[in-house]
C-alpha cells in the first residue's frame, strides 16, 4: 500500500491549528499545516496612535487604505472590519470557503494565523460546571488551559471579583495600566461594592492575551493605543507569531496559499483536496490523520461535505450588544495614550442559567467617524459634540451565552454551506434587562450609559461561533467523539470552535485552544503508540 | 489604418495624432520638423516646397491640416494651392482618401485672401472626389491656435470687448473635431463638404466669458464696442497685408457665415461636448466639479481649507468607488459650505440622491479624520483641551443644531422647490 505523504495534516494555522500542532510535533510525527496564506500587506503605524494621528501625513494609508478599503466596507458591522491593516485577515473568506448566509454576519479567515490576527484578545477559563457538557475529564482540560495560557502570554492577574470567573490568575502576568476613566470606575466600584453588587453585577480587570511584560520576540504593551490597527510590538497574541516556534521542529511542513475543499478517505489514507488560492490549480495531500482547524464555519463545511450530511446543524453564536458609557466628571480630559482593548470586565446574572459578560474599552484608538455616522445631528455639529464628549467616554460590549442563538448551518446540494441567522425570542427582553441593570450599576459608579447608545448586534457579529459538530460521549452523525473525531469519518478530528459542546458568554478562544491541545496530545500519543 | 497627417504638430494636428494613435491607427506625420513621437513615422513636408510628394503605399487616408496661419512664416497663396494639388495627386496615386481641413471663412468672395484661397483649394479637392471639412471655432485642450490667442488675451486683459451687433461663432472642441475627421477616415462617409461646429451659434462675447469663467477662472468685464469702429480701424490700414493680421482675422470673424452643421454632425455620429466641459484643460469639467464638491464637504467638516492631497483623495474615492460624477450641489453650497446643514437631511433617505449624499458625507468624514488636520479637529490634539473647550464644543453643537433645524423649517419651501427641480433634472 502507498504510504501517505504525512502523518498529520492540520487545516488552518489559527489558534486551534498551531495549538494542536505542538503535541504532534513533540511526538515526532510528520505534520503538514495548510492555510489560505494571506499575509499582512498594510504596515500598521510604528508610532503611538496619538502621535501618528497628529504627525503622520500618510496616516490614511493605514486608516483608510490605498484602495479605500475602509470606505468600501462602510457597511461592515465593526470598526475592525474597516481597518485596512486587517484586510488580509478577513479577505475573500466567504467566497473562497463557499459560505453564504442570511441574517448572519459570516466571518472567517484565510490568513496565516487566522482570526487571531484581528481578535479582541479576551481569554477566560470555563468552570467545572460550565464544562459539564464536555465529554472529557476536566483535569485534562485544565492541564491544557495551563499549557496554552503559559504559551500565549496572558495579563490581568489581580485579586478581584472576577478572579474566579476568569480562573487564569495562576498563569497571568500583572494587568496592563488602566486609563484615568477605568481607574476611576474601579476605585468607585471598590468603595461602593456592597451597593453596586446587589443585583449581581461584578467588576474586575479584563484578562487578555496581551503582554504586560516582555517575552522572547514580543514586547510588553506600551499603551501606544494601536490595538485596533495592529500592534507593531507584538504585545497582542497572534497565532502567526507561533510559527517561529513550530518551525524549530524539523518534522514541521507548511503549505501556505491553499484552500482545502474536500476530504476523501482511501483505505487507511486520508486525502485532502486543495485549490491554490486565487487559481484553479489543484493539489492533493495525504496523511493518516486530518485535523480540522479552519475556523468553525470553514471546518463545518468541510466536515458536513465529507459526510454528505445535508441536515441543518445548530450554530452557536453569542448575541451581543454595545453601548457608550459617559463619565461626566472627566469632561474635557485630554486624549492620552491608552491600551485599547478590554480594561475592565463585568458579569451580570440575568436569571438562573443566563448571565451576561462584557468589557469596556478606551475610545481613543477608534475613529470618531465610527460614532458620527449613528448620530442624528448635522455632521459638523456631530463632530463638535463628539470632540467635546468622547474623551470622557468608554465603549462597552456585552455577550450572552451562545445557546440563545437560533442560527443553523446546512450543506447545500452544490457543496456550499448556508448559514441562517437568528436569535431566541427572549433576546430583546434580555437586552432591555441588561441595559436597565447596567444603567443602574454604572450609574452608581458615576457613569451614564448615553441615551440611545445601547445597540444590539446582528447575529454572527460577535464572531464567537461554535458547536456545529459538538463532542459527545456517544456521537451520532454530524457530531464528534470526545477526541473531536468526526462520527462517520474515521481519522478526521475537529479541534476548533466547531467541536465545543457549549458556548458560554465568556470569550471562547482560550477554551478552544485548550481543547485543541487536549485532543492533540491524546491523538498524538495514540498515534505514537500504534507505531 | 495607415493615415498620413500634414500639419501634425499644430493645434488640431497634435490632438488628431494622439487620438488616431489611441484608436490604434498607423499614423505617419508630414511636417517641417519631426515631433519625435515613439513608433510614429515622419517625413519632411513643407507647404512652400515644389518637390512632388510621395505617399507610402497602402495609405488609407491623408488628412491635410497644414495651413498658413501665422504671419511670420508667410507662404505664397499660390504655393499653398500648389502643395494641396501635389498632395491630391499623390493620394490619387496610392488611392487614399483625401481629407482637407478648410475654414469657415472659405467662400469665393471672402473678405480675406485666406478665405478665398481656402475656397480655391476646396474646389480642387471636391472636383477630384475628396472630402472637405470646415471647422467652426475650434477650442479646448492646449493653449494653441486662435483659441490660444483668445485664452492669452482673456488672461491678460481684465476688460474685454462685447461687439455690437454680436458676431456669432459655432464652437467645436478640438477633440470632437479630431474624432469627426477620424470618423470620415474609418467609416463609409460620402465625399463632399462637411461643416463641424455647434449647430446653435454662440455670441462671441459669451464664448470669451466661458473662457474667462471655466478656463482662466477670473471675472472679466465686458465693454460694448460697435462693430463699425473695428471695420474703420481695418480700412485705415493702408495695404492689406499678405498674411492675415489680427484685425483682418477679427473682421473675418465678424462676417462669418452661419454653417448648417446639424445634419453633418448626425451623419458623423458626433456628440459635441458643452462649452463648460470643453473649456476645461482636461476636456471635461467633471473632475473640477468633484474637486469643488470635495472642497465644500471638507471645509464644512474641517472648518478650514483641506490640503490638496486630501481633496485629490476625495476625487479618487468618488471615481473608484462610486459613479465618479459630481452631485450637482447648488452653487450656494459649493461657494459657502457653511450652508451645508440646509441640505443635510438625516430623516429622509428615500431618494437615491440623498443616499449618495449621505454616503459621500460618511466617506468624507473618515477621509477628513485620517489626516493631521483631522486629528486637531476630531481629537483636539495639538491644542489646549479642557473642560472649557469641551463645554464650548458641546454647546456649539447643540445650539448649532437648533439654529439649523429652525432655518431648515423656515426655508423648507425653497428647499422643496430645489428638490423637485433636481428630481425633474434626473
Amino acid at each position: 500500500m502507498k504510504k501517505p505523504d504525512f502523518d498529520v495534516i492540520i487545516i488552518g494555522s489559527g489558534p486551534a491549528g498551531v495549538t494542536a500542532a505542538f503535541p504532534f510535533l513533540k511526538a515526532g510525527l510528520r505534520v503538514l499545516m495548510i492555510d489560505g496564506g494571506y499575509q499582512a500587506t498594510v504596515t500598521p503605524p510604528s508610532k503611538a496612535f496619538l502621535s501618528a494621528r497628529s504627525q503622520d501625513a500618510d496616516q490614511w494609508r493605514w486608516m483608510i487604505g490605498e484602495d479605500f478599503y475602509a470606505l468600501k466596507n462602510l457597511g461592515g458591522v465593526s470598526p475592525k472590519l474597516r481597518a485596512p491593516t486587517h484586510d488580509f485577515a478577513f479577505k475573500n473568506f466567504a467566497n473562497e470557503s463557499q459560505i453564504s448566509s442570511h441574517d448572519f454576519v459570516a466571518i472567517g479567515s484565510l490568513a496565516t494565523g487566522g482570526l487571531s490576527n484581528a481578535w479582541g484578545c479576551g481569554v477566560a477559563r470555563l468552570s467545572e460546571s460550565e464544562l459539564s457538557d464536555f465529554p472529557c475529564s476536566t483535569s485534562d482540560l485544565f492541564r491544557s488551559y495551563a499549557t496554552v495560557s503559559d504559551r500565549i502570554g496572558i495579563s490581568g492577574s489581580q485579586h478581584d471579583d472576577l478572579s474566579d470567573y476568569f480562573g487564569l490568575d495562576a498563569w497571568s502576568q500583572p494587568p496592563i495600566q488602566m486609563d484615568t476613566l477605568h481607574e476611576f470606575l474601579y476605585t468607585q466600584y471598590v468603595n461602593r461594592r456592597t451597593k453596586v453588587t446587589q443585583n449581581g453585577f461584578r467588576l474586575g480587570r479584563s484578562r487578555v492575551a496581551v503582554l504586560s511584560g516582555d517575552r522572547p520576540g514580543r514586547s510588553a504593551c506600551d499603551l501606544s493605543g494601536n490595538c485596533l490597527w495592529g500592534c507593531h510590538r507584538k504585545s497582542l497574541y497572534s497565532a502567526t507569531d507561533e510559527l517561529t516556534s513550530l518551525r524549530l521542529h524539523s518534522n514541521f511542513y507548511e503549505a501556505h496559499g491553499f484552500i482545502v475543499d474536500e476530504l476523501i478517505r482511501n483505505g487507511e489514507i486520508l486525502s485532502v483536496g486543495a485549490r491554490r488560492n486565487g487559481t484553479r490549480e489543484r493539489q492533493a495531500f495525504s496523511a493518516r490523520k486530518v485535523i480540522l482547524a479552519a475556523g468553525t464555519l470553514a471546518t463545518t463545511r468541510l466536515a458536513l461535505h465529507a459526510l454528505r450530511y445535508e441536515q441543518a446543524v445548530p450554530l452557536l453564536s453569542c448575541p451581543t450588544g454595545a453601548f457608550l458609557l459617559w463619565l461626566p466628571r472627566f469632561l474635557g480630559l485630554p486624549r492620552k495614550p491608552a491600551f485599547a482593548l478590554g480594561q475592565l470586565s463585568f458579569t451580570l446574572p440575568l436569571c438562573q442559567e443566563i448571565s451576561a459578560f462584557g468589557s469596556t474599552f478606551n475610545v481613543t484608538g477608534i475613529p470618531l467617524s465610527e460614532f458620527a455616522r449613528h448620530l442624528p445631528l448635522r455632521r459638523r455639529n456631530t463632530i463638535d459634540l463628539l470632540k467635546g464628549l468622547l474623551s470622557s467616554c468608554l465603549v462597552g460590549n456585552v455577550f450572552l451565552p451562545g445557546n440563545l442563538s437560533t442560527s443553523t448551518a446546512s450543506l447545500r446540494a452544490d457543496g456550499s454551506l448556508f448559514i441562517s441567522g437568528g436569535y431566541s425570542d427572549d433576546i430583546p427582553a434580555l437586552m432591555t434587562k441588561i441595559a436597565k441593570h447596567l444603567r443602574i450599576s454604572y450609574g452608581q459608579l458615576g457613569a451614564k450609559i448615553l441615551p440611545g447608545s445601547f445597540r444590539m448586534g446582528l447575529p454572527g457579529s460577535d464572531i464567537h461561533y461554535a458547536g456545529t459538530l459538538p463532542m459527545k460521549m456517544n456521537p451520532s452523525l454530524g457530531q464528534t467523539t470526545p477526541l473531536g473525531e468526526l462520527h462517520g469519518c474515521r481519522g478526521v478530528h475537529v479541534v476548533d470552535g466547531a467541536c465545543l459542546p457549549t458556548l458560554t458568554e465568556k470569550s471562547h478562544t482560550l477554551t478552544l485552544m485548550a481543547n485543541a491541545d487536549r485532543i492533540g496530545r491524546a491523538v498524538a500519543s495514540q498515534m505514537s503508540n500504534s507505531q | 489604418m495607415k493615415i498620413v497627417i500634414t500639419g501634425a504638430t499644430g493645434y488640431i494636428g497634435s490632438r488628431l495624432t494622439a487620438l488616431a494613435l489611441e484608436r490604434g491607427h498607423d499614423v505617419i506625420l508630414a511636417s517641417r520638423r519631426d515631433p519625435c513621437i515613439p513608433n510614429v513615422q515622419w517625413f519632411y513636408f513643407e507647404l512652400s516646397s515644389i518637390v512632388p510628394v510621395e505617399l507610402p503605399p497602402q495609405t488609407h487616408a491623408i488628412i491635410h491640416l497644414a495651413a498658413n496661419t501665422s504671419s511670420s512664416h508667410s507662404v505664397d497663396d499660390e504655393a499653398e494651392l500648389f502643395a494641396a494639388r501635389s498632395l491630391l495627386a499623390a493620394s490619387q496615386h496610392v488611392e487614399a482618401k483625401f481629407i482637407f481641413v478648410s475654414s469657415q471663412t472659405s467662400r469665393p468672395n471672402a473678405p480675406t485672401m485666406y478665405g478665398r484661397n481656402k475656397w480655391r483649394i476646396e474646389q480642387a479637392v471636391i472636383s477630384s472626389g475628396g472630402w472637405v471639412v470646415r471647422p467652426g471655432q475650434v477650442y479646448g485642450g492646449c493653449v494653441q491656435g486662435l483659441f490660444g490667442t483668445l485664452v492669452v488675451a482673456t488672461r491678460r486683459h481684465p476688460i474685454l470687448p462685447k461687439f455690437l451687433p454680436a458676431p456669432h461663432i459655432q464652437p467645436v472642441h478640438v477633440d470632437d473635431f479630431a474624432i469627426g475627421l477620424l470618423r470620415i477616415v474609418e467609416n463609409d462617409i460620402p465625399a463632399g463638404i462637411y461643416c463641424l461646429g455647434s449647430p446653435k451659434s454662440v455670441d462671441f462675447a459669451d464664448f470669451l466669458e466661458a473662457i474667462a469663467k471655466f478656463r482662466v477662472r477670473r471675472f472679466r468685464l465686458f465693454v460694448p464696442i460697435p462693430v463699425f469702429i473695428v471695420k474703420l480701424a481695418g480700412s485705415i490700414r493702408s495695404h492689406p497685408a499678405k498674411s492675415p493680421s489680427n484685425i483682418d482675422r477679427l473682421i473675418s470673424l465678424l462676417e462669418l457665415p452661419l454653417m448648417d452643421t446639424a445634419a453633418d454632425i448626425e451623419l458623423l455620429e458626433l456628440s459635441l461636448r458643452p462649452l463648460p466641459d470643453g473649456m476645461h484643460a482636461s476636456g471635461s469639467i467633471r473632475r473640477r466639479c468633484l474637486l469643488r464638491e470635495g472642497h465644500a464637504f471638507l471645509c464644512y467638516l474641517l472648518k478650514t481649507a483641506p490640503t490638496f492631497s486630501l481633496l485629490r483623495r476625495y476625487v479618487r474615492t468618488v471615481e473608484r468607488l462610486r459613479d465618479g460624477l459630481p452631485l450637482a450641489l447648488p452653487e450656494l453650497f459649493l461657494r459657502y459650505p457653511f450652508f451645508m446643514p440646509l441640505i443635510e437631511n438625516h430623516t429622509s433617505t428615500s431618494s437615491r440622491y440623498l443616499d449618495e449624499f449621505n454616503w459621500r458625507l460618511d466617506a468624507v468624514t473618515l477621509l477628513a479624520e485620517a489626516t493631521p488636520q483631522g486629528a486637531i479637529r476630531f481629537l483636539g490634539s495639538g491644542s489646549k483641551f479642557g473642560i472649557g473647550i469641551s463645554l464650548l464644543c458641546i454647546t456649539r453643537a447643540i445650539s448649532g443644531e437648533i439654529f439649523w433645524r429652525l432655518l431648515c423649517f423656515i426655508s423648507s419651501p425653497i428647499l422643496k422647490r430645489w428638490g423637485r427641480r433636481r428630481e425633474g433634472e434626473q
